[in-house]
């Protein structure tokens, strides 16, 4: 693995139709070098066939896919010198580990001795050093997901590309590899595009998400900007959980607004509020409503009963239903709860006016 | 087998009468083989190997063996070769005319093989092949096909797409994918393929005699001709020797899938 720095991938316009059908419409996006881009959405959202057009398998039906700014629609998959981890990790089941991850080196025509001294270091760097002589199906999962990293690693591709690399796994390994293959990224200094529908794999690992539903981009971002300012209730509902509110504008002002059932929003630095009197769509995460105690205030206060709660562990989630507000979802650490939680409990909540996010209502 | 249903003395019954409906009329040729008698009996008065020693010191019977065995061998390339790459073919092209053409490939096993027999004779004198090494080669080689064409659709529809996917994707070319991919991947599905076909050549009889005469005597012809003429007991030496040859290869071939499945 050279220090070579990673290249920057770009899409213009990609549309992908099968017949009347449109898998992926007008998506635009740059990945800078040495990136960590996720493309994040539900199954049927479009974002393998992205995934799939990038590598090279599926022609688009329009727009163009560049590299370094080099136009490399037209070029076979053979020609486009990516690495990529499939879904499954479609190792060669006939040869062993080091002839699989000699496989790319072999294509090319490298020596049988540069290709040793490739293949050893490519191994050391998924630690797997001592499988080098068997065969796939003698490993676990985990194994050879790493196998399948260093396959596609081995020969300095141009760009890495994995195809949900992490959903054949237990939930555990699942969080361990999450944090291998993010130092793996740090150490190769490559510019990877993952693809996922798991929302907290997309959180922990990318640089940058972006997220798609019925083929089209709905935001793009780093991690915290999107979870914080989701732009549509798509993304809020996606993306975490959030509760939604409702509510006509009553008043406006350059820092905030209000809502005809109470509810005030400030608002960050140069974002403008909604008119007085539109609709307005507010996105409130569970984990920024707290439980006040008798006399405690804050900014929003909304009295209900707890319809129903479960015990997590870490914490609780609470559904209390609201007399002003409807149905509200809380959770709570559970070293925080001032309460036993029972059903029918009444209960005060309250969040400050920073924490509901107005959003758009998602296009139909 | 625990919960599973357990057969009844009927099914036993019928399974084991099914067995030795199949096997007696193979294993009778045995003892004829045996005999001591000088024509096509079962042994009267003790065992006798003379109609092995006849059969092995005979020119007439070796060359039929060696010629048999010669056609066998190149008939198996032919059909090996050709019903490989068209199930190939078949299968990446994958279109509703490729299982037209599958079914196709399939005529010779369906179409009795004195019909195909009579076809080739009218364009065999024309071509020039009758009674000709070649002619029986490419005879057989053609109706050899469906067998190979049969096993390697059946391993490549337990072949995994996205091997080839991956293959290409590190930049492999079409045939680097096919001589490190997925051949190895068929190679089960080709042996037991080119071994139907050359047992398909070893033993056939109908074509044979009606494109081949004198120069090609293939083995089955001259055991054909030797019951017609005469009731030697030799053919049935010769018999227990073909039976003992097929069913080497047999397992050979389950050998070989054991290897490849398991391990």
């Amino acid at each position: 693995m050279s220090d070579a720095r990673g290249h920057a991938l770009g899409l213009k316009g990609l549309t992908k139709r099968y017949g009347e059908f449109t898998a992926v419409e007008d998506v635009s996006l740059e990945v800078g070098q040495g990136e960590f881009l996720t493309l994040l959405g539900p199954s049927g959202s479009g974002k393998t066939t992205i995934l799939m057009a990038v590598a090279g398998f599926v022609a688009p039906s329009a727009g163009a896919i560049l590299l370094d700014g080099r136009d490399i629609t037209p070029l076979p998959p053979e020609k486009r010198n990516f690495g990529m981890v499939f879904q499954g990790y479609a190792l060669f089941p006939h040869m062993t580990v080091a002839e699989n991850i000699a496989f790319p080196l072999r294509v090319r025509g490298l020596s049988r001795a540069d290709r040793d001294a490739k293949v050893r270091a490519a191994l050391d760097l998924v630690q797997l050093a001592t499988f080098a002589e068997r065969l796939p199906r003698q490993l676990s999962g985990g194994q050879q997901q790493r196998v399948a990293l260093a396959r596609a690693l081995v020969f300095d591709p141009a760009l890495l590309l994995l195809d949900e690399p992490l959903s054949a796994l237990d939930k555990k390994l699942r969080a361990e590899l999450q944090e291998e293959l993010k130092a793996l990224h740090r150490r190769v200094g490559r510019t990877f595009v993952n693809v996922t529908h798991d929302q907290e794999e997309a959180l922990s690992l990318s640089d940058r998400i972006a997220i798609l539903n019925h083929g089209r981009l709905v935001q793009q971002g780093a991690p915290g900007l999107l979870y914080e300012r989701p732009r549509t209730r798509f993304v809020a509902d996606f993306l975490g959980k959030s509760n939604f509110l409702e509510g006509t504008v009553v008043e406006a002002a350059a820092g905030g607004f209000a809502l005809d059932s109470g509810v005030s929003v400030r608002l960050p630095d140069g974002a403008a509020p909604p008119p007085a009197g539109s609709r307005s769509l507010l996105s409130l995460r569970p984990e920024k409503v707290a439980l006040l105690a008798e006399g405690e205030a804050a900014d929003n206060v909304a009295e209900g009963r707890i319809l129903s709660w479960s015990y997590l562990g870490a914490g609780f989630a609470l559904r209390v239903a609201t007399e002003r507000l409807g149905e509200i979802r809380a959770s709570l650490p559970s070293w925080q709860a001032a309460i036993a939680p029972a059903e029918g409990l009444p209960v005060r909540l309250g969040w400050s006016a920073e924490a509901a996010v107005p959003v758009e209502e998602d296009a139909a | 087998m625990d919960g599973t249903y357990r057969p009844g003395p009927a099914g036993r019954g019928l399974a084991w009468a099914t067995a030795l409906y199949l096997v007696l009329p193979i294993l009778i040729v045995v003892p004829v083989a045996l005999t001591d008698q000088r024509f096509l009996s079962l042994p009267k008065d003790g065992l006798s190997l003379q109609h092995f020693r006849t059969v092995l010191a005979s020119p007439e019977w070796l060359g039929s063996i060696w010629q048999s065995f010669t056609i066998a061998v190149a008939a198996t390339v032919l059909s090996v070769v050709a019903g490989t790459l068209c199930a190939i073919g078949c299968w990446r092209i994958s279109r509703r005319a490729t299982e037209l053409i599958r079914v196709l490939m399939l005529l010779p096993l369906i179409i009795p093989s004195i019909v195909y027999a009579i076809g080739l004779y009218r364009y065999f004198g024309a071509l020039d092949l009758l009674d000709r090494f070649m002619g029986v080669v490419i005879a057989h080689g053609v109706t050899g096909i469906p067998y190979v064409v049969i096993t390697v659709s059946t391993a490549l529809a337990a072949f995994d797409p996205r091997l080839e996917q991956a293959a290409r994707g590190m930049g492999a070319s079409l045939t680097q994918t096919l001589r490190w991919v997925i051949l190895p991947r068929i190679a089960p599905g080709i042996f037991s393929g080119a071994i139907f076909a050359f047992i398909h050549s070893w033993d056939e009889l109908v074509m044979v005699l009606f494109i081949a005469s004198r120069d090609v005597f293939t083995l089955p012809r001259r055991i054909w001709d030797g019951i017609n003429e005469n009731l030697d007991p030799a053919m049935a030496a010769v018999a227990v020797l073909l039976i003992l040859f097929t069913l080497l290869l047999l397992l050979a071939d389950r050998a070989l899938r054991r290897r490849t499945e398991g391990g």
